[in-house]
């Protein structure tokens, strides 16, 4: 269990890096509030945190009971260490249209080929009907927004679907069919019909490669209009309206994709006309009728996109396309040295905001600059995008005197006039004191606002030749051989130790095999004590001698065959010897004669000659030697 | 007294002589280094080749020999140089460096589409030397030693106590690495290819069909050896038989 944990931990740990490298892009959803009345807005905000990304706005997934309306962008882009983090937010508003609890599916969020999901969303709608709202539908359309673009471009004749049903139609159709590449092209599905009839979104969404898209935000109640159609009246409903902006030239198709309505199914006389759109068009006034669902699938759209000239184009000219303005600002005219001073860029108009690059820096030999801070918000005015960019520049100046920061040039192309304008900042005078801090960051600016410059790798190449010959060779080749020479020498110790373990366990089961197993080691001990004894000359030790000669012969003999070396008699050991010797065996006789040398020390002290001690040693060795030499 | 002379006289002729073969060596060396420095990448190559003639077991000489070789161009011997380099020394990151620069200049590359637990394990196993794996055999087994010992002569307790048995377990562990390394340096050896273009064939003749073509410098493991022919197989699961005087075994 413990291992598994470890290997699982293990497991974990290699994983992590790999998470965090994943949540470089961050996707938050948030609404401002998650308990509602019927009819009272919600405000929900999907923010996309990350490196510097372009992002298109998510599409919401579709909400039974709940009218979704997309109120526009900002992003926000700060650079700190070199990376810029791109923070944009888009915003939306729900207007519940029945009571009940809602939850509002993980929105999908596509970050380049990456798509990331929001965490799912409950709001909580009581049925007391709360005031009507005007929805928050064109956030930002307060805002002064200077409109030269036409707002109200002509429409092409419809044309009446061919299907079977020829009283509900959708046409999508654009504002021209010629435009310049990044130019604002506008897409408009316009809904005809003669039935009560309820528009329920998108089936499938336009095909629009090759474009960038911003949705406008429809209006909660969708105007309408009565119109004549081949001598027919419809009632006309434009019901989604997107911003196209091409990015490359050439020629394209839109397929519009497929809308969803619902009709009543009652057919209704052209006397009641008038008074059903009027009560239940786009309204939901009669939910409670039996309805019928169509798909209303418009043609596709063709159309040019006209490649910028290169005729006149200026050198700093980043691909920004529109009409603009540019204002600049600097924070203070006099600094000291290595002091910061900010330059504040603000480019504003009509055109694709989000893709307007910050206009290039001249080389500065005086300066160290730095990107700090760059915000833009996107507004929607009529059918023109537009809206406002800002970037900070921050410049520290590293020598005293006059300076200036000169003008930079921002260039975009402008489509009613089909011609390049180049628009500059002015020169900004300086004065830079005399300072004797050297350069560093300045604390207020360091990690949030200023950025250090990267370490940069320029070049690659091999790493230099190593001039000294590493010693810990040497070391290892030691301790390798201690090691070696150290197992070897345990290796004998554990062996004998393990022999004798095992010896002791045997012995320990069976007394009688010790004995036998011991009798010879013992036999040899007694006769280095008797060689030592038998060199006295004493009378008294030759007494001790024939003794223990005596008791160490009987002792082996008791031990080889376990007889009890107390208990054991003459007699016994005699009977013992013949029956493994014989009884006509000399060497018994020896033995006997033996016995009878030692009986006589015992009780004739001293009259035994000094030979005898030698006859008596060889008698005990020959003994020892053939009961051996028998066993084996 | 004369053999005491005499003894002491040997002892001092064999330190001198001993001193003087290692100021040669280290002579040698910083003359290498010098022509390396100056720029003189041909005669610092030689002279690197000289000092690995005498004292084949010191990691730096392949090095620096495989850095004399990149400048000079020589890819295919500065890559080999480098991987022997790392069988003696495989952490130093310098060496890992360079390798990886002169294998980026190749013409060729191979993918490495073997298994992941393979990729891992080889690349676990080529974190250390043979020695070193060798090692931590002698050092578990000293270990298990000196515990038997110990308990032995205390005479108390169990001899597979979970102390006994965990050192045991971390033996296998450590001769199964052993092992691993025996079988990566020894049984599939490594090889780098040294022509320029080397065919590998379907079969160890002149007469198979060409299964693939390989440029200096690619590395292959040697599978079979014959007489001539050696089979290689390569990281992107590809084996065929390449003459043996086109590749160059990855050994000290």
């Amino acid at each position: 269990m413990r291992k598994n944990l470890f290997v699982l931990t293990i497991f974990l740990s290699l994983l992590v890096p790999m998470s965090l490298q994943a949540e470089e892009v961050r996707v938050t959803a948030a609404v401002n509030k998650r308990a509602v009345t019927v009819g009272e807005e919600v405000r929900l905000s999907i923010r996309v945190t990350g490196q510097s990304m372009n992002l298109q706005a998510p599409r919401l997934p579709k909400l039974d009971g709940i009218d979704t309306y997309y109120t526009g962008r900002a992003s926000h882009i700060t650079f700190i260490n070199g990376v810029s983090t791109s923070n944009v937010e888009f915003s939306y508003t729900l207007i519940p249209q029945r009571p009940g609890n809602y939850h509002l599916n993980a929105i999908e969020v596509s970050v380049g080929p990456k798509v990331f999901q929001t965490e799912p969303i409950a709001i909580d709608v009581t049925g007391s009907q709360a005031p009507s709202a005007v929805p928050a539908a064109a956030v930002n359309s307060q805002q002064p927004m200077p409109s030269s673009m036409p707002q109200n471009v002509p429409q092409e004749p419809p044309v009446v679907s061919s299907g079977g049903d020829n009283n509900i139609f959708v046409q999508a159709w654009v504002d021209r069919r010629s435009v310049y590449q990044n130019e604002q092209l506008l897409l408009t599905y316009s809904l005809f019909t003669r039935y009560d009839t309820r528009y329920e979104g998108f089936e499938k969404e336009a095909e629009t490669s090759g474009f960038w898209i911003e949705e406008f935000p429809m209006e909660r109640e969708i105007e309408r209009e009565t119109v004549q159609v081949n001598g027919r009246r419809f009632v006309k409903a434009d019901v989604k309206k997107l911003a196209l902006f091409p990015t490359s030239p050439g020629s394209y198709t839109i397929q519009p994709g497929s809308l969803k309505v619902s009709i009543r199914e009652e057919p209704q006389g052209a006397s009641a006309f008038d008074e059903f759109f009027s009560d239940s068009f786009f309204t939901g006034g009669s939910f409670f009728a039996r309805r019928q669902n169509r798909l209303l699938n418009p043609p596709p759209i063709q159309l040019t996109v006209k490649p910028l000239p290169d005729e006149g184009k200026p050198e700093g000219f980043q691909g920004a396309v529109g009409s603009f303005r540019l204002t600049a600002s600097l924070d203070k005219d006099k600094v000291k040295q290595s002091e910061p001073v900010t330059l504040k860029l603000v480019i504003e108009g009509e055109g694709n905001i989000e893709t307007i690059n910050r206009p290039k820096l001249p080389t500065l030999t005086g300066f160290k600059t730095y990107d700090a801070d760059t915000n833009a918000k996107l507004f929607k005015t009529g059918n023109v995008i537009g809206g406002t960019k800002s970037f900070e520049i921050v410049f520290i100046p590293k020598e005293e005197g006059s300076a200036f920061i000169p003008p930079l040039e921002f260039s975009y192309f402008d489509p009613r006039k089909a011609a390049y304008v180049t628009l500059r900042t002015p020169n900004f005078p300086i004065t830079v004191e005399h300072s004797d801090q050297s350069f560093q960051m300045p604390e207020e600016l360091t990690g949030k606002e200023m950025f250090q410059k990267n370490v940069k790798l320029e070049a690659k190449d091999i790493r230099y030749i190593q001039e000294r010959v590493s010693e810990s060779s040497a070391l290892f080749d030691r301790i390798y051989r201690g090691f070696a020479w150290g197992d070897l020498f345990l290796l004998v110790v554990f062996a004998a130790l393990w022999l004798k373990d095992r010896q002791e366990r045997l012995f320990s089961k069976d007394e009688g095999l010790r004995r036998r197993k011991m009798a010879r080691a013992v036999a040899s001990a007694n006769m280095r004590k008797l060689k030592k004894r038998s060199s006295s000359s004493k009378p008294e030790d030759v007494g001790l001698f024939f003794e223990e000669l005596e008791r160490a012969m009987t002792q082996y003999i008791a031990d080889k065959w376990n007889l009890s070396a107390y208990g054991v008699t003459r007699q016994s050991l005699e009977e013992v010897l013949a029956n493994h010797f014989g009884p006509e065996d000399p060497h018994l006789k020896d033995v006997l004669e033996l016995y009878s040398l030692c009986d006589e020390s015992r009780f004739g002290k001293g009259s035994i000659p000094q030979a005898s001690k030698k006859v008596g040693m060889r008698i005990f060795q020959e003994t020892v030697n053939r009961i051996e030499r028998m066993k084996r | 007294m004369k053999w005491l002379c005499g003894l002491v006289l040997g002892v001092l002729c064999a330190v001198s002589v001993a001193s003087a073969a290692v100021s040669e060596k280290s002579s040698g060396f910083q003359d290498a280094n010098t022509s390396y420095r100056t720029g003189d990448y041909a005669k610092a190559a030689s002279l690197y080749e000289d000092l690995i003639r005498k004292e084949p077991s010191v990691a730096v000489y392949y090095y620096d020999l495989g850095n004399a070789d990149v400048r000079l161009g020589k890819l295919s011997a500065a890559i080999l140089n480098y991987e022997k380099s790392l069988i003696l020394d495989p952490r130093n990151e310098d060496v890992r460096r360079n390798l990886s620069h002169a294998r980026d200049l190749l013409e060729y590359r191979v993918e490495d589409s073997r298994n992941w637990y393979l990729k891992a394990t080889d690349a676990v196993l080529r974190y250390m030397t043979q020695r070193e794996a060798v090692l931590g055999v002698l050092a578990a087994v000293f270990v298990f030693l000196l515990s038997g010992i110990i308990h032995f002569l205390s005479g108390r307790g169990l001899f597979w106590n979970a102390w006994r048995k965990g050192v045991f377990v971390l033996l296998l562990l450590a001769g199964l690495v052993a092992f691993g390394k025996h079988v990566q340096r020894d049984l599939i050896r490594d090889a780098i290819v040294m022509q320029k273009e080397c065919e590998a064939r379907y079969g160890p003749s002149e007469h198979d069909q060409v299964a693939f073509r390989m440029g200096e410098g690619i590395k292959v493991f040697v599978m079979d050896r014959r007489e001539d022919w050696s089979r290689v197989l390569l990281t992107n699961g590809e084996s065929g038989w390449v003459k043996n005087a086109e590749i160059a075994e990855v050994a000290i």
